[in-house]
């Protein structure tokens, strides 16, 4: 694994721009940054992050399957106790899941160690999925990178495949935030796939919504929301006042209820108590358990609730402690032993290593010039090659 | 290789989409008078005015609905639209296709998962029946199959009471926040 300094294809941003790529630049710091890649063995993209992303998934699911039968676990995930009954079902049921982002730290050498999992609303995806595809085309065709350059990528692929696949009847509706331009983009991403898989789509706000007589969540026209992609998170759905109404509606919801589990950093934690020792995983311990003081090489403070390194604290051993700042932390924390990431030339880089209907399907890189990777990172491309 | 092989960049319009193959298909019969159904070996007289007149009363909750007749002609075709029962808030007509036959379960294949509904002919592609959700189903009357995504209750057009319920922790924990993705 290492660090390539590459030419920049000269019209990427009118590109980016042509294809709705808006939020390549934001507040006026690159975000997408095509010079420099990362390239990697296939040895290291298959034995260390594709193998050991498929296997963490499942234990993943050995979490959920403990977690909805203990009242005790869905109230350490802060799950409102008039929900367990909804996530356990669709869990029973077996409702399909369509993708989710696990955040690796891994330098080129040794296990990659599971920070966290982006379970219920992960973004990057379009600039992971299509337009760093885009770059390694145009790379290759331009001479930038030398011929035979792979990528890990087949996360499009996938995605219009889990969507033929998943069986959804009449129309799919989709619905992210208002005021985000990156939540509408990564939407109308997924919106595309799904009409490449040939459903019938509409977007909407998630503000939008509205509710029938009945209890039925309704669209703009009126007509029935029967299945429902939402670019926003379970907990806060579960608190928002249509929340109430989500088990009666017999919406299919994707992400599914079940991902409120796993899109939890209390599922780090649980992992942990059931396979301490894990090579993929870091000792990681609920913010009230007498091993932390056993964390002699530092760690990470993470809210159950928290996004793009909102709120979470670093504690290092002979250094000042770092943190950011957030809305986040109410229901509580979790301890995770601290693995820095490693640095390039400088930048702090996170591996996101994409699951697309749960198979390993894609990786992604984002660059921070700090040790907490945060909402200001750069997106990086990545080859494979030798 | 383990990347995509191909990546189609722009949207691609809806009707040159097939079915996929994995979907699952339902034994369904399609009628367009009660008399074909009664004439088809096993339908019973009892089952089949049971399912036509349960059409019907779907047909008026969920046809598609027009506020002029002239959008639901351009649709549906000259003269095969008929005044709905419903009006709007403000008292205003609504038009909606006629009803060109109905579908039900195959009586001979057992159990049926398939929801009897009111079927319709579209301007555009009056060689097929579809659904009131513009699922294509087979052209002709009698037994066929039809794909399982077709054969579920269409969803119906409905009355909205409230909005805005969903979205407010988000504009709580607004702020500096730039996705509420991650």
């Amino acid at each position: 694994m290492e660090r390539i300094t590459i030419k920049e294809r000269d019209d990427w941003k009118s590109q980016a721009e042509a294809l709705g790529f808006n939020f390549h630049t934001m507040y006026g710091e690159p975000y997408w940054d095509e010079s420099a890649c990362y390239r990697f063995s296939l040895r290291q993209i298959e034995d260390d992050i594709e193998d050991p992303t498929g296997e963490i998934e499942q234990l993943c699911f050995q979490v959920v399957a403990r977690a909805v039968e203990s009242e005790e676990i869905m109230a350490k995930l802060a799950i409102p106790e008039f929900y367990w009954d909804y996530v356990r079902a669709s869990w029973l049921n077996q409702d399909r899941n369509l993708y989710g982002r696990l955040d690796l730290s891994y330098s080129g050498t040794g296990p990659a160690k599971l920070l966290e999992y982006n379970a219920d609303t992960p973004t990057a995806l379009y600039e992971s999925a299509a337009f760093q595809w885009l770059w390694l085309e145009q790379a290759l065709e331009r001479e930038i990178i030398p011929a035979g350059c792979d990528q890990f990528n087949s996360i499009h692929e996938r995605m219009v495949e889990a969507f033929a696949n998943f069986g959804i009847a009449g129309c799919l509706h989709l619905a992210s935030c208002k005021g985000s331009d990156e939540d509408e983009g990564t939407v109308r991403y997924v919106e595309e796939c799904a009409v490449q898989a040939g459903l019938e789509t509409a977007f909407l706000h998630i503000e939008d919504i509205g509710i029938d007589p009945n209890g039925h969540f309704t669209d703009l026209d009126d007509m029935g929301i029967a299945t429902l992609f939402k670019l926003y998170p379970w907990e806060w759905m579960m608190t928002d006042e249509f929340g109430k109404s989500i088990p009666e509606s017999g919406v299919t919801f994707i992400e599914p209820a079940w991902k409120a589990v796993l899109s939890n950093k209390a599922l780090l934690p649980l992992l942990w108590e059931m396979f301490e020792g894990h090579p993929n995983l870091l000792p990681a311990y609920f913010a009230d358990d007498p091993r932390i003081a056993e964390l002699e090489g530092g760690y990470v403070r993470k809210p159950i609730f928290s996004r793009e390194g909102a709120n979470v604290e670093m504690v290092r051993p002979g250094e000042p402690s770092l943190s950011v700042d957030g809305p986040y932390g109410a229901e509580g924390s979790i301890i995770q032993a601290l693995q820095p990431l490693p640095t390039f030339e400088g930048n702090h880089t996170v591996i996101g290593s994409w699951l697309v209907a749960s198979q390993p399907s894609g990786v992604c890189i984002r660059e921070d010039d700090s040790p907490i990777t945060k909402d200001s990172s750069r997106f990086l491309p990545h080859v494979i090659y030798g | 290789m383990k990347r995509s092989r191909s990546l189609k960049l722009a949207l691609m319009s809806a009707s040159v989409l097939t079915l996929t193959a994995c979907d699952n298909s339902e034994d369904v019969a399609i009628f367009e008078t009660l008399e074909q159904c009664v004439n088809q070996d096993g339908f019973s007289r009892e089952a089949c005015e049971a399912n036509m007149q349960s059409a019907k009363q779907e047909h008026v909750r969920v046809a598609p609905k027009y506020t002029s007749a002239a959008d639901c002609e351009a649709d549906f075709g000259p003269e095969q639209c008929e005044t709905a029962p419903q009006q709007t808030t403000s008292g205003g007509s609504v038009f909606m296709p006629l009803m060109m036959g109905y579908m039900m379960g195959n009586m001979l294949a057992g159990p049926s998962r398939v929801a009897t509904q009111p079927l319709y002919r579209s301007k555009d592609n009056p060689g097929n029946f579809r659904t009131a959700d513009n699922q294509k189903v087979s052209g002709k009357t009698g037994l066929s199959k039809a794909p399982s995504s077709a054969t579920k209750p269409p969803t119906a057009k409905t009355r909205t009471v409230r909005r805005n319920g969903f979205g407010s922790t988000a504009a709580r924990s607004a702020g500096r926040v730039r996705s509420f993705g991650g």
